[in-house]
């Protein structure tokens, strides 16, 4: 009995030391690794899809400075900001993370640095800046708008130029919708309005709405939005192209379709249009895209607005309590200016840069619409991301949802908008 | 345990786990409530305390209210239909049939794949296998079928995947509970001449009473907490009316905190709500328990 005691009473120890240990040793890895001499940086990458490509770069950086670059990679912009979060509160703070405009500025404001100094800032046109210094290095930019298969817009005798107002677009949608069965299409639009897909009504589709046809500094939509007001006329106008773009959609598409089904519509041919930006691109051309694209714009006022929607839609930012702080604002200058940053940038990731110096083009035929309408200066701004987090897709995107699938009409879309709008209201 | 002598080898023994549930579950659950009534979201090193403002908020919210709706008419269905559907499955793989130890264990398999997984699976199915069959066959109604564009239909949806997943689980249980109910019962009360639900409804039923208690407390346990089906199968759509704002359908509670905390960054009411979550189902299962243990019956 008596050895059993001892016996139970050691192994009850052995358990508690484990633990103990167990905490210990971790502790002594960590020590470890930076006690080594070889500087390393963490950058929290966003996307998955550049993920090969970056861990790529990162190894050339190495080999030519000898910083080590770690590259984590966490998918979709949800559980991106939950994992960095997650690291956060656990104690490990990235050198380099991603933010997507002012709210995600407001958050992180702790640990911005102040980047005003770095020589990438005069190359580009794109960098942000808050409070009144330069705290964000433009990851890439990116643009959408009405994205059309040429083709078929030339068979149906459609001059894509002439798209710039209602009448006129209004007017080729009913024409490419007579013309269906000559043209072997489904619908004249590929435009889901479904539940996982409310980033393309809430953020992008309602980006037109803030900025379309304003200067690119004209935030007086965007404003009067914060300040819980509706410009109800534009709102109106806004309402009919939307109710426009629902009808002559895909009806599967825009009530249950996933990405996939969006993309797959318009690189069978089934659609003429799809609602999608130059980001789109590896999944089109993946899916077997062999037609000619480019943008026309999202003309929903009576008169003409020329011009797609273009920006650099995320930022890095250093972090300052960070440990390695100075060596993260060489890596950004570094991808900036040398051309194997450019190559990463355009060759390997497949963005288009937001820096002037880069002279590589995108083989991306939507990539390529998007800098002819930079070159002719007709661009309107992204906004959607000065309403807080969760604001576009999570409290508008249903209702755009509730629009398509006909629970309300156009009037009722304005008034639920304009309610939700008038919430935020500080 | 007051008879027990030997204290320190009982922390001892006790230690390790104490540790562990004290570090993942009490301080975070107190850390939780103390953040409920702050405005800490979760980066800013600033936190301050804002009283009871949160749960003020939380109350007065059209779509928390809606959320806890229809949570509550999710749990009454799923718990029907788990139970329904396990205690059915139990009574035929312990009764007379060929290959019943083949059958358990198929019934049982579906609960072994993870939530998340059997969301986009049934999505799939629901979305596209349906509709293709339908055009296939030729069948009209089939071919326009969109359950997960539906409300009533997308929680239905959602009854169907969970009681599809958990119902093999509960049904474990009833294979036990029946198993320790002596044949000799029934049959005495065969041969009085009971039929066969006769048998069911005064013999098997307040023998696996037991049985019903804790299948009944896990499935409503369960249902309260749905999660991974509800985030990948309908992730809260699709919208519907509730008065006369836009709300998701089915954004059950456990995904309308989530989306509260991690979309909406308002990590405060997210933990706020949590709280009220944590209190609402806790009194639940404690009036469930003490209800179900009153109707067992010991021989």
């Amino acid at each position: 009995m008596k050895l059993i005691k001892i016996l139970a009473l050691a192994l009850a120890c052995v358990l508690s030391a484990g633990i103990m240990f167990g905490c210990v040793s971790d502790d002594g890895a960590e020590g470890g690794s930076a006690a080594s001499d070889v500087t390393e940086i963490t950058i929290y990458n966003n996307k998955v899809e550049i993920d090969e490509a970056l861990k790529a770069f990162a190894a050339t950086y190495e080999a030519e400075t000898g910083v080590r670059v770690n590259v984590r990679t966490a998918g979709g912009d949800v559980s991106y900001s939950v994992s960095l979060k997650a690291d956060m509160q656990g104690g490990t703070e990235p050198e380099i993370f991603v933010l997507e405009g002012p709210s995600g500025f407001a958050d992180y404001n702790d640990r911005l640095t102040d980047l005003s100094d770095q020589p990438w800032v005069e190359d580009t046109t794109l960098e942000y800046i808050h409070e009144g210094k330069v705290m964000g290095f433009p990851v890439s930019i990116e643009g959408y708008g009405l994205a059309y298969n040429m083709a078929v817009l030339e068979q149906a005798e459609i001059d894509p130029a002439t798209l710039v107002n209602y009448a006129a677009v209004e007017a080729a949608f009913a024409k490419i919708d007579s013309m269906k069965d000559e043209l072997g299409l489904d619908a004249v639009i590929s435009f889901p309005a479904s539940g996982g897909m409310t980033w393309v009504t809430g953020l992008h589709n309602w980006n037109t709405y803030l900025t379309n046809g304003l200067a690119y500094d004209d935030y007086s939509v965007a404003d009067l939005m914060m300040n819980g007001e509706v410009d109800e006329d534009r709102l109106a106008a806004y309402a009919r192209y939307v109710n426009m773009l629902f009808k002559y959609s895909d009806q599967r598409v825009l009530l249950a379709g996933t990405y996939d089904d969006q993309i797959n519509a318009f690189v069978q041919q089934k659609t003429a249009f799809i609602h999608q930006g130059n980001w789109a691109e590896p999944n089109l051309y993946g899916a077997g895209m062999d037609f000619d694209v480019a943008f026309a714009p999202h003309p929903y006022l009576d008169e003409d607005t020329d011009g797609i929607f273009v920006a650099a839609p995320s930022w890095y930012v250093v972090n300052n309590l960070a440990p390695n702080a100075d060596a993260a604002k060489d890596f950004l200058a570094y991808l900036a200016s040398n051309p194997n940053g450019h190559d990463y940038m355009v060759n390997q990731a497949g963005m288009v840069p937001a820096f002037d110096s880069v002279e590589l083009l995108p083989s991306g035929q939507l990539s390529q619409s998007m800098l002819e309408w930079v070159a002719a200066g007709k661009i309107y701004n992204w906004q959607q991301y000065r309403m807080p987090d969760g604001f576009g897709m999570d409290t508008l995107g249903p209702i755009f949802t509730q629009l398509a699938n006909g629970d309300i009409d156009e009037a009722e879309f304005c008034a639920r908008i304009a309610a939700e709008v008038a919430t935020l209201k500080q | 345990m007051s008879t027990y002598k030997n204290k320190p080898v009982f922390w001892l023994f006790v230690a390790p786990c104490l540790f562990a549930f004290v570090m993942v579950m009490i301080i975070p659950f107190i850390l939780g409530v103390y953040y409920s009534f702050t405005d800490w979201n979760a980066v800013s090193m600033n936190i301050n305390w804002v009283g009871i403002s949160n749960y003020r908020e939380v109350f007065s919210n059209p779509r928390f209210l809606h959320s806890f709706y229809i949570t509550t008419m999710y749990a009454l269905l799923n718990i029907v239909a788990v139970n329904v559907v396990a205690f059915a499955l139990a009574l035929l793989v312990t009764g007379k049939l060929k290959g019943a130890n083949f059958y358990r264990s198929g019934f049982f398999i579906p609960n072994l794949i993870g939530g998340l997984v059997l969301g986009f699976l049934w999505q799939f199915i629901l979305n596209t296998v349906l509709p293709s069959t339908g055009s296939v066959m030729g069948i009209e109604w089939l071919r326009n079928l969109m359950p997960l564009a539906k409300p009533n239909q997308a929680l239905g949806s959602i009854v169907v995947v969970s009681t599809w997943q958990y119902a093999g689980y509960i049904m474990m249980i009833y294979i036990a509970g029946i198993q320790n109910v002596s044949d000799s019962l029934l049959e005495a009360a065969q041969i009085d001449g009971a039929t066969y639900f006769q048998r069911l409804r005064h013999i098997l039923f307040p023998m696996i009473a037991p049985a019903f208690t804790i299948a009944s407390f896990l499935t409503l346990v369960n249902s309260f907490k749905q999660f991974d089906v509800n985030v990948s199968l309908t992730n809260g759509g699709p919208p519907k009316t509730f008065m006369d704002m836009t709300v998701n359908s089915t954004d059950l509670l456990a995904l309308n905190i989530y989306k509260e905390a991690f979309t909406y960054n308002r990590l405060y009411s997210a933990q706020a709500r949590s709280v009220i979550f944590f209190i609402v189902l806790t009194g639940v299962s404690l009036i469930q328990v003490y209800f179900n243990k009153k109707r067992e019956v010991e021989l």
